[in-house]
């Protein structure tokens, strides 16, 4: 029997602007199985940035019950939720957002700052996560000394370097070009493949052939599954 | 890697930032050192001039009867005198149980002369000690100055066996001029100098040689007072006082307590000008840090977010924040300590017309880091706050 990674129960998200109510989200309700990878695709505007942050214990839904992995995340306090994003999830952030003063090893490191784990085994951790991605020879660089798809790859690092079991991707292709983003795409099968739980935002529907299952999302509802999708995505993943 | 490397690596991240940053703790630190520096050395040195310029002390003989004034000072009238000052009463000051206080000892007698025609005030002096202790009096007249030479003040610690000082009113009065001869009881003197007007009773006075003015009035040996100057900088003058009465049991001594409130007056207000500067100084240095950690929190509102969203806590945020205050001002503060002493010791003499050198006081400098690191960790509690209540999605745009 499947075990459920992300659990979303009428989640909505209104954002209040000039005296205006805008819903961001609207009654969104959904599973996520451990071990799945899942694509969520929509337009700009159509909320699943917002869904994501919201998953990511980053944004509190107006209303709604999430879980991940059982646990109700808004109602841990702030440095509990805190603590949890550190434990619980990776996150590859859009443009990389790469500490631009730090070398890719720290980088790679920067999760386990506040941790108590030793130095060494710190430095260790990061240094496998780095060879994961493909980056070991390249540790010692900063961000500006690497290419698109490097940095990707040390935004990827980050996001496992604590292994933790849900890696949340916000357009991780989107500043990469068509042969970089396919690579990064295939090092994100890997580690799906490796039992991670991957959740991506996207508006490439390309990406979404190198994930288990694509949701659209339009005007903050979700609003087809991947068995609907076969007009979108013409090169379903083997 | 720990939270003091992301401090630090972001502190040589922005270079120009922070070196902005400390310049403006360095400037305020400096100015408070440097105030104290020269406040310090102004109590030195004003001590040590004040000491040196006038008495601290008078000696009186112990008497009762009929008293006349003497620069604000009474003294007895001489043929009523109980007691008498001597001159073997010198010897007994320098053996006196403060005898390290002891700078200068000038004694003089004063008597009522026949000068030419008039009744005249005449004090004999030891001229070296008397016009050492006094550096205020100098001479407008001075006579036998040979071609090209001019008036020397130096000239009144070498006044001869013969020759007077006058007082300038008492030459107006006398109708003397350098170089005239002047009878004073029957016995010729040469005026050998008329001093520059003093404002003060001294413009009345004839000055002549201690052991002369004895032998003129007929009462060798004899003093009327005393004159101290103490070496000290706060000086214990009760003590001093107490001291010389029980090596002189024949005087009466009278502190003179106006050269010390002066001294303090003078220091005080240069004080309360100094404070009041370098707070004002503190208080720029301090809206400049400020601005400029308000600043770098803003620019930084991404990296803030993303510390946040991978696990940061809010705690963390503020200690990555007050490590850069902190490693800051305390470079500021060693910065600012050594920028103010050089700026004191060069500058210092100038702006405080101080004679001597201003010394390095290492005693400030672990008060001026806390200073420094203080107002720092004090103005950065706000930006650090504003830091780590970032909202990370919000700083992340995902809203």
């Amino acid at each position: 029997m499947s075990e459920i990674m992300i659990s979303l129960r009428d989640i909505k998200k209104v954002y209040k602007s000039m005296g205006d109510e805008v819903e961001a989200i609207k009654a969104v309700t959904l599973d996520i199985e451990k071990g799945e990878s899942v694509s969520v695709m929509g337009q700009s505007g159509s909320g699943k940035s917002t869904l994501l942050s919201i998953i990511g214990a980053l944004n509190p839904p107006t209303s709604g019950i999430i879980e991940i992995d059982g646990i109700d995340i808004y109602k841990l306090s702030q440095e509990k939720r805190a603590d949890f994003r550190r434990e619980y999830l990776g996150f590859v952030f859009q443009q990389f957002q790469l500490i631009p003063y730090l070398t890719a090893l720290e980088n790679a490191m920067l999760p386990l700052t506040t941790t108590k784990r030793s130095s060494k085994e710190k430095r260790e951790m990061a240094v496998e996560s780095l060879n994961r991605v493909g980056l070991a020879d390249k540790m010692k660089r900063l961000p500006n000394q690497l290419s698109g798809g490097e940095q990707e790859r040390v935004a990827i690092a980050r996001a496992i370097v604590n292994a933790p079991p849900l890696i949340l991707a916000d357009e991780p292709t989107g500043s990469l070009d068509t042969k970089t983003g396919d690579e990064i795409m295939e090092l994100f099968q890997q580690l799906n493949q490796e039992g991670l739980t991957i959740l991506m935002v996207t508006h490439n529907p390309e990406n979404t052939r190198y994930m288990g299952r694509t949701i659209m999302m339009k005007d903050g509802r979700l609003s087809m599954e991947q068995d609907d999708l076969v007009q979108v995505v013409s090169n379903k993943r083997q | 890697m720990n939270l003091f490397q992301i401090a630090l690596n972001n502190l040589r991240r922005r270079k120009v930032k922070m070196i902005f940053l400390m310049l403006g703790l360095v400037v305020g630190v400096s100015t408070v050192v440097g105030f104290l520096n020269i406040i310090q050395a102004m109590h030195l040195e004003l001590g040590d001039r004040i000491d040196e310029f006038g008495a601290n002390a008078i000696i009186l003989p112990r008497s009762e009867g009929m008293e006349m004034h003497y620069s604000s000072t009474v003294v007895s009238d001489l043929t009523f005198d109980v007691e008498k000052l001597t001159i073997e009463d010198i010897p007994k000051i320098y053996d006196s149980s403060v005898q390290e206080y002891i700078n200068i000892v000038s004694p003089k007698l004063v008597g009522a002369v026949d000068a030419g025609n008039q009744k005249a005030l005449i004090v004999g002096v030891e001229g070296r000690q008397e016009f050492i202790q006094k550096p205020w009096f100098s001479l407008q007249q001075q006579a036998n100055l040979e071609p090209g030479e001019s008036v020397g003040d130096l000239a009144l610690l070498d006044i001869p066996e013969d020759g007077i000082v006058v007082g300038s009113s008492a030459a107006t009065t006398l109708g003397v001029a350098v170089g005239e001869q002047l009878i004073i009881n029957n016995r010729p003197f040469q005026v050998f100098g008329i001093l520059n007007q003093l404002g003060s009773e001294e413009d009345g006075l004839i000055y002549a040689n201690l052991e002369v003015v004895q032998d003129l009035l007929n009462r060798p040996q004899e003093l009327s007072m005393i004159e101290i100057s103490a070496y000290c900088n706060a000086c214990p003058i009760e003590e001093i006082a107490m001291g010389l009465e029980d090596a002189l049991p024949n005087s009466r001594v009278i502190p003179m307590r106006q050269a010390a409130l002066f001294r303090e007056e003078t220091i005080e207000q240069f004080s309360v000008f100094g404070y009041a500067l370098s707070g004002m100084v503190l208080l720029i240095a301090a809206l400049v840090v400020l601005t400029t950690m308000l600043s770098s929190v803003n620019e930084r509102t991404r990296e803030i977010g993303i510390f946040r969203a991978i696990g940061f806590r809010r705690s963390d945020i503020l200690k990555i924040i007050f490590m850069e205050a902190g490693m800051i001002s305390i470079l500021g503060g060693l910065v600012g300590f050594f920028s103010g002493s050089f700026a004191a010791m060069y500058a210092g003499p100038y702006l405080a017309q101080l004679q001597g050198a201003i010394p390095m006081q290492f005693q400030l400098l672990l008060p001026a880091i806390l200073l420094s690191t203080g107002l720092t960790m004090l103005v950065s509690v706000y930006p650090a706050m504003k830091a780590a209540q970032l909202d990370p999605a919000e700083a992340l745009r995902f809203i």
